[in-house]
């Protein structure tokens, strides 16, 4: 049978399609916040952080810790994931960050790798997969939700996209009307001159590192509830949301978030596909690249940053 | 600002630091055995002390009374430390990001100390050489050689390893060495070199397809793993299952580690109907997520009943997954339920884990119970030894192995002078309990439905094992 003839053949109804589409929803809306939060720290500091995935799962990791072997309150849990990708994101961007400032910009991104290889590492080492170990989180919110047609959307659902929303809202808003925001903005035109216009050039690079290891650390409490609490599994999860920012070039925060969507519901959408199930995974690089080919086929992409 | 920077590196060093005391457990290899110092015990006499038992209950872990569970019955002498010149045994286990199987070879290293701190295999401390790998084919070829060429080990024993039984059957076979492992190339049940004490994906997998279908009375199966090489022999297994009861069977791969375990959960329940049963062959770490998606999204009453290969069978799944599943998930257990049972083997098992497992990160589980199985078994056939303990000797004992007892498994263990292996060959069933696996379902021959298990039998009967 011809290939595309197979395609056609095992295509699922709409109505058994829906349920995947809403399932996608969530993790898109994830994938969304990671994006936005990279896209913020490079257009403030030129640095695309490959590590975001990393402190998303440590973050996660010492959350589970604390619940499970501490009994301490897991939202206060999720608290401290939260602050620690926040804190580890803001040592590495004020040590590293500054060192590295005047460095290409593929030296400073490829330096972020770095940090993801030392934060896997040392999960690895704190947290065994001896004996086939697993580990969970379950939020609460998992325990509430509504009907869509035959399935159960759950709050974290919900949450995961409205969170997404809500970021992408709040950073355009933040970008265009706060001073900070406009600090950040003149900084990604030219770092140099906006230092001899008297922006605190470096309290303002310290507050776009520690804002993406907040966000670092949402995502990776909610990609352990709705993936799984996996070290390696956490850390990788980055990709989809790299591909969303590399379809919206690197710059436009609304285009990271419908791509990150789109990335979402199509790798969701296309797992009762029989014929392409097993390729779902390369749903973030197909679009990635397409959108490079076809709708940027007439401008170019580079880490140097853009102008806005 | 240089100060500032100092500053934060300072806490972001006191912060690894405190991280450091946060997580469960260290790694484990066994570094007692990792040494690689040569040594030349390959010619170890048993003789020589003159206190050899014979291979029935030698270790006093099989014999009745309740002072067996004591880890002093570990040898024949409790208390006194065996000071002969050491029996080197081998042993190749996989070690990396995702999967590791070093709760193997540690439970080994744990029942040898246990046996080394009460006077060993006739005098002789047992040493165990732990090789770890990364999936390499090179290094595991490497690793043999070590092993055998500076190591100078008698035996191998222990193997827990994705590949191993694949890539060095040729070479033991060369070397007249019959490996005993739990291993899950095909190569360890189909050799002649190889026997395991588990049953392996494949066979697991069968067991977890006909309880669904014997038992529950599922209509359809779907059977889902991961999209590796070498799917297609496991599935075999259960494919043969289905269709001997006429029953239709869907199978399918997911790419792993997955990364949207609800699309997963729902295709799986979509593709099994409300007649159907989901089995699940995959470790914990894949098998988890996709439960609690299910669960997540309401679908876990959608399905007649969820199965699950050996790996599930852990109270942590159990736990992790609550009341919801009590039986409604039923995993295949190649081994007896430690929680469940308190035999005078399964208290030693624990005993020899309190005192000397403090390596072994996950416990009780089926991990070390193999692991606590191919040392107690390596050690009665050590025990029938006469003479000096050569690679020939040895291996002669462990290939003479004949119905060895232990209440971890459903029959006696046998090794024998077959074409294959499949010496662990009925099983029980356990389900989740309150955060807790039960037994489900008592012993159960796997069925002769798998051309592979009654090619086994066929081949037992034939050389008189039971």
């Amino acid at each position: 049978v011809h290939p595309l003839i197979h395609l056609a053949l095992s295509l699922p109804s709409w109505q058994d399609e829906q349920p995947f589409l809403v399932t996608g929803l969530a993790l898109g809306g994830v994938y969304a916040l990671s994006g936005v939060g990279m896209i913020v720290l490079f257009r403030t500091t030129g640095v695309l952080n490959l590590s975001f995935g990393a402190v998303g799962a440590f973050g996660a990791l010492i959350a589970w810790q604390l619940i499970n072997h501490s009994g301490m309150n897991q939202w206060l849990a999720y608290l401290v994931c939260v602050l620690f990708g926040g804190v580890i994101t803001l040592a590495y961007g004020m040590v590293f960050g500054r060192a590295l400032a005047d460095r290409d910009p593929l030296v400073k991104t490829t330096a972020t790798l770095g940090l993801t290889l030392v934060l896997l590492g040392v999960m690895d080492l704190l947290w065994t997969s001896n004996g086939g170990m697993s580990r969970s989180i379950t939020l609460p919110t998992d325990n509430h939700g509504f009907l869509v047609g035959q399935i159960q959307v759950t709050t974290t659902d919900v949450i995961a996209l409205v969170v997404g929303i809500v970021i992408t809202v709040f950073t355009t808003l933040f970008l265009r009307y706060s001073k900070l925001g406009t600090a950040m903005r003149a900084m990604a035109n030219d770092r140099e001159i906006t230092a001899t216009l008297g922006v605190p050039v470096r309290r303002v690079e310290a507050s776009a590192w520690f804002g993406c290891g907040i966000v670092a650390g949402i995502s990776g409490i909610l990609l352990a509830d709705l993936v799984a609490l996996d070290a390696t599994t956490l850390t990788f999860l980055v990709i989809s949301s790299l591909a969303a920012a590399l379809i919206a070039r690197l710059s436009s925060i609304w285009v990271t978030f419908v791509a990150a969507i789109v990335i979402g519901v199509v790798d969701a959408g296309v797992t009762p596909i029989t014929s392409l199930t097993n390729y779902r995974d390369m749903t973030p690089f197909v679009l990635a690249a397409i959108a490079l080919l076809f709708l940027n086929r007439k401008r170019t992409l580079s880490l140097e940053r853009q102008r806005f | 600002m240089p100060r500032m920077r100092i500053g934060l590196a300072l806490v972001a060093a006191v912060a690894l630091l405190a991280l450091a005391g946060c997580g469960s457990g260290s790694s484990s290899s066994s570094s007692a055995a990792g040494g690689g110092t040569t040594s030349s015990a390959a010619t170890t006499s048993a003789a020589s002390t003159g206190t050899g038992t014979s291979a029935s209950g030698s270790t006093g872990t099989t014999a009745s009374g309740g002072t067996t569970a004591a880890v002093s019955s570990c040898g024949p002498k409790p208390g006194t430390k065996a000071t002969g010149s050491p029996i080197n045994i081998g042993t190749i286990d996989t070690h990396q990001p995702g999967t590791d199987f070093t709760d193997g070879p540690n439970m080994i290293q744990a029942y040898f100390n246990c046996v080394n701190d009460n006077g060993g295999v006739n005098g002789h401390p047992l040493k165990l050489f732990v090789q770890l790998d990364q999936t390499q084919p090179a290094q595991i070829t490497a690793a043999a050689h070590k092993l055998i060429q500076s190591d100078h080990v008698v035996a191998i024993d222990g193997v827990f390893d994705l590949l191993e039984c694949t890539l060095d059957q040729s070479y033991w076979k060369q070397l007249g060495i019959f490996e005993m492992d739990a291993g899950i190339a095909p190569e360890c049940w189909s050799t002649p070199n190889s026997a395991a004490v588990n049953m392996g994906p494949r066979y697991s997998s069968d067991g977890a397809v006909q309880y669904a279908l014997d038992v529950v009375g599922a209509k359809k199966i779907v059977f889902v793993q991961s999209n590796v090489p070498g799917t297609g022999y496991i599935a075999a297994g259960p494919s043969a299952v289905a269709k001997s009861k006429g029953v239709p069977i869907t199978e399918l791969t997911e790419n792993v580690p997955i990364n949207d375990p609800n699309s997963v959960a729902l295709n799986l329940v979509n593709a099994a109907g409300p007649n159907g049963s989901v089995v699940l062959n995959f470790t914990p770490p894949q098998a988890l997520p996709i439960l609690q998606a299910a669960q997540k999204l309401g679908l876990e009453d959608r399905v007649k009943s969820w199965g699950c290969s050996t790996p599930c069978d852990t109270d942590f799944v159990a736990k992790a997954l609550g009341p919801k599943w009590n039986k409604k998930l039923f995993v295949n257990a190649e081994a007896v339920d430690a929680d469940d049972h308190n035999g005078p083997e399964i208290q030693n098992y624990k005993a020899i884990l309190a005192k000397y497992g403090q390596n072994v990160a996950g416990g009780i589980g089926s991990f070390s119970q193999f692991g606590y199985l191919l040392s107690k078994f390596l050690v009665q056939a050590l025990n029938t030894v006469k003479g000096p303990y050569t690679i020939k000797s040895v291996n002669t004992a462990i290939e003479g192995i004949k119905d060895y007892k232990s209440e971890q498994l459903c029959q006696p263990w046998t090794y024998g002078k077959l074409a294959l292996h499949i010496p662990n060959n009925s099983d029980y069933t356990v389900t989740p309990q309150d955060g807790k696996m039960v037994t489900a379902q008592g012993c159960t021959p796997i069925s002769a439905a798998d051309p592979q298990i009654a090619q086994y039998r066929s081949a037992a009967k034939a050389a008189g094992i039971s």
